[in-house]
């Protein structure tokens, strides 16, 4: 277990070499001069050359890149050029409020769609079974913007239930900060929800068939106890495989979302970045975004080692 | 960007294997075509299958015939007349510039209808070859192939989108490539995975024997063994990119107003629906929608009719 | 009021009588509506007007609600009043600020020498009283005594000479030596004595005291012992103190007890200062009620707001527009007939009535915006003739028509204009082909050559308002001009730019106007077809706030009314 762990994380420092090499060059196809972009069109050439100069600019590509990098490996993230800021101070708060959203969404979603998958499973073909199957799968087809609007017209709007916005003032209290958040978790709610039901639906369907399932019954335990242990157990293999890879989406793709509800996550900040074309905060939020996803992928694969002995025993790679 | 309703293969996480079969022993190329015929057969016989493609077949003839269905110029702006409710001049009403919603909509379809499929269409070619080529070689190859591919799979599409748009200008091409890139990573998983299975077989053992080449084992004698995945992929992915090419449109990366893109249609008129005005979002909505949910429904259809147990 | 008649209404105030009459017959039933419309056409009405008054007028009249007046009772003291803007963009550093985000929070804690209130009036702030030498190019301000910085240091001359000073340096990268270049250079302010600032001039310049008003909006004055890190504590000399600041969130305030203006002390308590990263999400922050004053919003964005019974709009005339260019010096546009023919096709009356919903004035193709004191409304308003767009191309040898490239960027009501104008030019057989991409490649480098906005046959560029014409009649067209995408070079011009510049009495600047506006209109380098209204909106029961179309918002003297 431990060689697979250490294995799987020297391969995931690679790749998140290889993705800084990536994010780097792509933020230099970016057009304009890095203080033209950051003073505007309008200001005065001078101004811009003055910029440009303080904020060593014209190094070359090399020293920039290892300068940047080397920064990140021990903590200095460098300065944000449009903010004048560090990054983690910038980063910081966008991604503890993705994290926030991501959570309040997952705890939502997670349960109701496997009880609702496990659910349709069992009632396989069965008017039930139709409604989560195809309302999920309708729900997912909506794109998310659109379910923002919606739900901002009926509860905040219409019915006055819950605000506009997901920032809450500063200072807010849990509860407020939950409330604040509970229309974009509803929206990722809508859109994850299909997915995920439908994962736990076809694992639990398999393991309803396997020889396991039937063993157990015959050996006489009740239905309920089996699907307990046995079934639940098995449909919840895919399932993590999926949320995990969801998680990646949650912290970095949410720019739609979180422009909509006014919220200062990290896929918001990321857009912005991009807009200024402010290198140090673009590379440093699609690092972290990189490492939040592959160590949402590392954890997935070994909880799903851990539940599946097959794979941990059986057919390595 | 939104998520793969679709299974993966069962106990596959990233950078793991499927757990393989045992290797049968037989003359498997007569049995694939048996095989290919009985699935095309249950095909056309599911009603999910069939239920998608009558809807995007409704949207593919918008698409191609829409200048002569549309009932007004879908470009003619008339100011005075903006943000007027449906009526029976203007079934679907009109927009911020007074250009009848009903003709947008259906003349929207031909951008996303050539898009989206070419797009798609890159990223499986991509794709396949990767994943060929992963699977096969496994080895050195494979880890250092495989990690760019999981760099590529957690770079925010909105990175690529932003890059690409001012690289190369916001065009249709501009976007295929960059769904093309986004998505290849993904399909290029599923193939690996299926191929890391396939090369254990037989057939493939006596091709190396017969000392093929590699682009003949590879193209010739596995791939047509794993196009069942492939496929499903296809469809799979076809439904994202119409999602992400909507979504990029109303970040403004993707297609550019004035053009009468359904994603460019919500994102000029969202922020109006809190007066009212729900209309102009309403209706490229539903067709959104309705067009991913068809394509949903038809590559439901296509796994399982291909990808039996 | 339905937003039909609000249109009936405008159209009617501009028509001459003989149209008026004519829409009262057809009111009265006393013509058809066929009747109507073939007559309105032949006095001179556009077919398209014609049509929308001919159904506009002949459905039951609206109710017409009254439309509310300001709201004017006294507000309640005390309590917390919140404004949403638009969120900033960048660092908060008074010296590179450039957006309206950021500007608003300048102005919260920091103040100016003078305001530009929004009808283009100075008051006195900081600065007393001020007046120039014999001939305008040495400019005397007496800055008011016994004023405090939030951190207790008394104000004197000194801070005010070196703050501007600051700015005016070309080393220091600030954003206000666009105002300054060719005005003021660096080490030509001196305080004089602890009560007297000095500005010595580059040249002659009768509009010197805007360039240090809010509209200056970088020139809040701070202490001279300053050096950077503003956004650590918010240092001015204004009716706000600061409370706490959150990044992309918002900036609360309280107010100042040792503000120097003891009729404008704070009236409420607090101000809170939200962010909002797009207008929608500001849009539904009013309608929602999450604040009770929205700073700033457009009329595209801000329809929700317009209609609604729970926000009181507040509009006035501003100098915002957009410059639709034609390069001079390349074809097709090298014929001045040719730019005056594609300035009469375009349908200012659309623009004006259709796409901004008669919140906006017209423009004649001239920086000189209605709202300006100096400008010569006698000018005759240029309007759309087809006929005789068609006749000068012919004239100029492309009777039939030709095709061109029309470049902008996907911001604000710019597309929407881009599209209007293509159809509008279809009849003259000019086709135009669109290019809209977002700012960064459009404005590019910003510099000749190497940017789409300086380089393209046919572009549109956003300005935003200012207090005098200067910067507009300067960079975007005299032949030195670094925003001159026209490549408009034309020595008549130039001089008389140089003595509208100079002038110092509002009679000599109006005649130099009507000589600037005549030539431009012969010459049309570019069309300005609408500088649109500023619109800001409270809750009804909200009275006392101030806004400018710079993107100020004083809340100061706001409040709820009982």
């Amino acid at each position: 277990m431990a060689r697979f762990i250490a294995k799987r994380v020297a391969l995931g420092l690679v790749t998140l070499w290889l993705l800084s090499v990536m994010i780097f060059l792509l933020a230099q196809v970016l057009p304009g001069d890095v203080a033209r972009r950051i003073l505007g069109p309008f200001a005065d050439q001078s101004a811009v050359d003055a910029l440009n100069e303080e904020l060593g600019t014209d190094r070359s590509l090399i020293t920039q890149y290892l300068d940047w990098i080397g920064g990140f490996v021990t903590g200095d993230m460098g300065e944000s050029l449009a903010f004048r800021r560090p990054v983690e101070d910038v980063l910081g708060p966008a991604l503890v409020n993705s994290a926030k959203l991501a959570l309040v969404a997952f705890i939502i979603v997670v349960p109701l769609a496997i009880l609702g998958g496990v659910y349709a499973a069992l009632k396989e073909a069965r008017p039930a079974d139709r409604l989560i199957s195809v309302g999920g799968l309708s729900a997912t087809a909506i794109p998310e913007f659109v379910w923002a609007v919606v739900l901002i017209l009926v509860f905040a709007l219409t019915l006055d239930l819950l605000p506009v916005t997901a920032q809450a003032p500063p200072g807010a209290g849990f509860f407020t900060e939950l409330k604040y958040l509970l229309l974009p978790a509803l929206c990722l709610v809508f859109v994850l929800f299909g997915y995920i039901a439908r994962m736990a639906r076809a694992g639990t369907i398999e393991s309803l068939d396997a020889d396991y399932t039937r063993t157990a019954i015959i050996k006489g335990l009740p239905r309920r106890a089996v699907i307990r242990r046995h079934v639940l157990r098995n449909s919840l293999l895919p399932t993590i495989a999926v949320v995990a890879t969801q998680l990646g989406y949650l912290i970095g793709g949410l720019v739609v979302i979180e422009v909509i509800f006014n919220y200062n996550g990290i896929g918001q900040a990321l857009y912005d970045a991009l807009q200024a074309k402010d290198f140090p905060l673009i590379q440093s939020a699609v690092l972290i975004v990189g490492i939040v996803y592959l160590v949402a992928t590392l954890l997935a694969d070994i909880a799903y080692s851990v539940l599946n002995p097959r794979v941990r025993l059986g057919a390595a790679e | 960007m939104s998520i793969d309703p679709q299974q993966q293969p069962a106990g596959a996480g990233p950078g793991s294997a499927t757990v393989a079969p045992a290797p049968e022993i037989s003359a498997r190329a007569d049995e694939a075509r048996d095989a290919r015929r009985e699935q095309f057969r249950l095909l056309r016989r599911s009603k999910t299958f069939i239920a998608g493609s009558l809807i995007l077949g409704f949207w593919v003839i918008c698409a191609i015939f829409g200048d002569l269905i549309a009932p007004d110029d879908p470009f003619a702006t008339d100011p005075l007349n903006d943000l007027a409710a449906p009526s029976g001049d203007h079934w679907f009403g009109t927009d911020r510039l007074g250009r009848d919603v009903l003709s947008r909509v259906i003349v929207g379809a031909q951008d996303i209808l050539l898009v989206a499929p070419l797009a798609t269409l890159l990223a499986t070619a991509l794709g396949t070859v990767l994943g060929l080529v992963t699977g096969y070689f496994r080895g050195a190859v494979d880890d250092v192939i495989s990690r760019i591919i999981d760099a590529l799979l957690a770079l925010p599409v909105v990175v690529l989108g932003s890059v690409a748009i001012v690289a190369l200008g916001p065009s249709n091409s501009t976007l295929i490539i960059v769904i093309g890139l986004a998505f290849a990573p993904v399909i290029a998983r599923t193939v690996r995975a299926a191929v890391l299975t396939e090369r254990e077989y037989e057939y493939v053992a006596a091709a190396r024997l017969r000392n093929e080449n590699t682009p003949y084992i590879l193209f010739a004698e596995i791939l047509p063994n794993v196009s069942g995945p492939i496929m499903v992929e296809f469809t799979v992915r076809l439904g994202y990119a119409i999602f992400a090419i909507a979504t990029l449109s109303f970040l403004g990366l993707g297609i550019q107003p004035p053009a009468p893109d359904w994603g460019v249609q919500i994102a000029e008129h969202y922020g109006l629906i809190s007066g009212g005005y729900w209309w102009p979002v309403l209706f490229p909505a539903l067709a959104v929608a309705s067009l991913v949910t068809a394509v949903n429904l038809m590559a439901d259809g296509i796994s399982q009719a291909f990808e039996r147990g | 009021m339905g937003r039909v008649q609000k249109r009936v209404d405008a159209i009617r105030a501009r028509s001459t009588e003989l149209e008026n009459h004519l829409i009262d017959e057809y009111r009265a039933g006393t013509i058809s509506r066929r009747e109507f419309v073939a007559r309105a056409t032949v006095v001179g009405m556009s077919v398209p007007l014609a049509g929308f008054l001919a159904t506009a007028c002949g459905v039951d009249r609206e109710d017409v609600a009254k439309v509310d007046p300001p709201q004017t009772q006294p507000p309640e003291p005390g309590g917390t009043i919140r404004t949403g803007i638009l969120a900033p963009a960048g660092a908060l550093d008074p010296v590179t600020v450039n957006n309206e985000g950021a500007l608003a929070v300048l102005g919260q804690s920091g103040e100016y020498l003078t305001w530009s209130d929004s009808e283009l009036k100075l008051r006195p702030r900081l600065a007393e009283s001020w007046k120039p030498n014999a001939d305008g190019s040495v400019w005397t301000f007496k800055i008011r005594q016994g004023v405090k910085f939030h951190d207790g240091q008394d104000l004197t001359a000194e801070d005010v000479a070196t703050t501007i000073d600051r700015l005016a340096d070309p080393d220091g990268a600030s954003n206000a030596l666009s105002v300054f270049a060719g005005v003021l250079s660096k080490g030509k302010s001196k305080a004089v004595d602890p009560a007297t600032v000095e500005f010595s001039l580059d040249a002659p310049n009768g509009n010197f005291p805007y360039l240090l008003s809010s509209d200056n909006y970088n020139a809040i004055i701070l202490p001279k012992s300053y050096d950077g890190d503003w956004e650590k504590t918010f240092v001015g000399t204004g009716p706000w103190k600061l409370d706490n600041y959150e990044q992309e969130v918002s900036a609360n305030y309280v107010k100042n007890p040792e503000y120097w203006d003891t009729s404008r002390r704070p009236v409420p308590d607090r101000h809170e200062v939200k962010f909002y990263e797009q207008e929608p999400a500001l849009v539904l922050a009013m309608l929602g009620n999450e604040v009770d004053i929205v700073s700033h919003y457009s009329v595209s964005g801000g329809k929700a707001l317009l209609t609604s019974d729970d926000v009181r709009t507040n509009e006035y005339s501003s100098s915002v527009h957009r410059q639709l260019h034609l390069r001079t010096d390349q074809e097709p546009f090298t014929d001045k007939r040719v730019r005056q023919a594609v300035a009469l096709l375009v349908n200012r009356e659309n623009l004006v009535d259709g796409l901004l919903d008669t919140k906006s004035d017209f423009g004649n193709d001239s920086p000189f915006a209605p709202a300006y004191r100096s400008t010569d409304k006698s000018v005759k308003q240029r309007r759309r003739d087809v006929e005789q767009a068609r006749q000068l191309l012919a004239d100029a040898g492309k009777g039939d028509g030709f095709d061109v490239q029309l470049d902008g960027w996907n911001g604000f009501e710019m597309p929407d204009y881009a599209q209007l104008v293509q159809d509008d030019v279809r009849p003259a057989g000019i086709r135009i082909r669109l290019n809209i991409t977002d700012a960064a490649s459009y404005y590019g480098e910003a510099t000749f050559g190497n940017s789409r906005w300086l380089d393209s046959n046919m572009g549109i560029t956003e300005y935003g308002h200012r207090g005098v014409p200067n910067v507009l009649l300067g960079a975007p067209l005299t032949s030195k001009g670094t925003w001159n995408g026209a490549h408009f070079k034309n020595k008549r011009y130039d001089q008389l730019v140089a003595d509208y510049t100079a002038a110092l009495d509002l009679g000599v600047q109006r005649r130099i106007a009507r000589q600037i506006q005549e030539l431009l209109l012969d010459e049309t380098p570019i069309i300005f077809s609408y500088f649109y209204f500023w619109l800001s909106g409270a809750r009804p029961d909200v009275s006392g706030y101030e806004t400018t179309a710079m993107g100020h918002i004083d809340a100061s003297q706001a409040g709820l009314v009982a």
